[in-house]
């Protein structure tokens, strides 16, 4: 089953903590990884990429975070991720960055992983997002914390938020988003925490942890390809479907 | 009155390798990630058995009813730590049957070897 871990922070400088992180994935029999590089604006390297790729038989794809600090900071950034060949995502308090992170076709996902980004979520965003096909994205990290108070609470924000984006039929990625090693969940885990703790339909639970992250690849994949217009929509050369 | 439906739930124990600890320290943290996300509203109907544990090959098998199963596998997924070492109980696989979580849990094994 095609199970994704949609965000996995890696230091690309360092490459041991990359290998011991992949292993540890592969112990816990994650298969489709998706890997973020912190502490970096720039484009993972080639040789890098590679040397990921083929040190481990996971599935690994890369996405890039933006944190802009103001509207003019965004419009800035998102200038150089023109046709970005990667997963491209957007995190911010505020507001008015949401809003335009979720009308730009450029950025594909809106992230709320954070529990001090997730209560600003609003109903605007969502529809936005709806409109863009693009993810309205939530961590479950915050609930490894080990004080049971905190824990209560980010489990209270995270129920309201993700309820309210799902009954708003939001496109919705859930990702594990853990620092530690020992914090790292199966992602079938992920899907039974939340259809017995935050009440998300199996179904719709199971869409979110497989389907959404492979229409997200596909999106980013047909992004690469010249001929492609729009999902479900390619130019082809004299008829022919090659 | 109806039998009541039971599942079969293989998992694993990832651990640090030098970390010792027993059968009861397993079930007792299984039944503290059910109280303290689930209450005893639900711990009641859980009917929580374990059929093996086996620490040198990592993995455990544990019996609960069919209606708990999402709540039994979020229980060990919440497990951080037994006796203050961190730890991680990692659902593989549920079966209806003994019989078949045991060749699966075989073919796991054998799988794991050849890698």
């Amino acid at each position: 089953m095609p199970y994704f871990e949609s965000r996995l922070k890696v230091n690309i400088k360092d490459f041991d903590e990359i290998e011991k992180k992949l292993e540890f994935c592969k112990k816990l029999g994650i298969r489709n990884l998706i890997l973020e590089p912190v502490n970096t604006f720039k484009q993972i390297s080639f040789e890098l990429r590679e040397k990921i790729i083929h040190q481990t038989k996971l599935n690994i794809y890369f996405r890039y975070n933006l944190t802009p600090n103001s509207v003019n900071d965004f419009k800035n950034a998102i200038k150089n991720y023109n046709n970005f060949p990667y997963i491209l995502s957007v995190e911010s308090k505020d507001k008015e960055i949401q809003i335009n992170a979720a009308r730009d076709s450029r950025v594909d996902i809106v992230s709320f992983s954070d529990e001090n980004i997730l209560k600003t979520l609003s109903q605007g965003v969502i529809s936005l997002t709806k409109q863009n096909n693009s993810f309205i994205e939530f961590s479950l990290a915050p609930i490894m914390v080990r004080n049971k108070a905190l824990q209560s609470k980010n489990f209270r924000f995270l129920y309201k938020f993700i309820q309210l984006a799902y009954k708003s039929k939001a496109n919705i990625i859930i990702s594990g988003n853990f620092d530690e090693l020992f914090d790292l969940r199966h992602p079938r885990s992920l899907l039974s925490i939340c259809h017995s703790l935050l009440d998300i339909p199996l179904n719709s639970a199971k869409k979110i942890f497989m389907d959404n992250p492979k229409l997200l690849i596909e999106k980013i994949q047909n992004r690469k390809n010249n001929n492609s217009i729009e999902s479900g929509i390619r130019l082809i050369k004299g008829g022919e479907l090659n | 009155m109806k039998r009541e439906r039971q599942r079969y739930i293989l998992f694993k124990i990832i651990k640090e390798p030098d970390i010792r600890f027993g059968q009861k320290e397993v079930i007792n943290s299984i039944w503290q990630s059910i109280w303290r996300y689930f209450g005893m509203k639900i711990a009641n109907k859980i009917g929580l058995w374990i059929i093996n544990l086996n620490f040198e090959k990592e993995y455990g098998i544990i019996r609960c009813s069919h209606q708990t199963k999402y709540i039994i596998i979020s229980a060990l997924s919440l497990v951080q730590q037994i006796n203050g070492k961190r730890v991680i109980l990692s659902p593989l696989k549920t079966s209806g049957t003994i019989r078949s979580i045991i060749r699966i849990k075989n073919l796991i094994m054998n799988k794991n070897k050849r890698t």
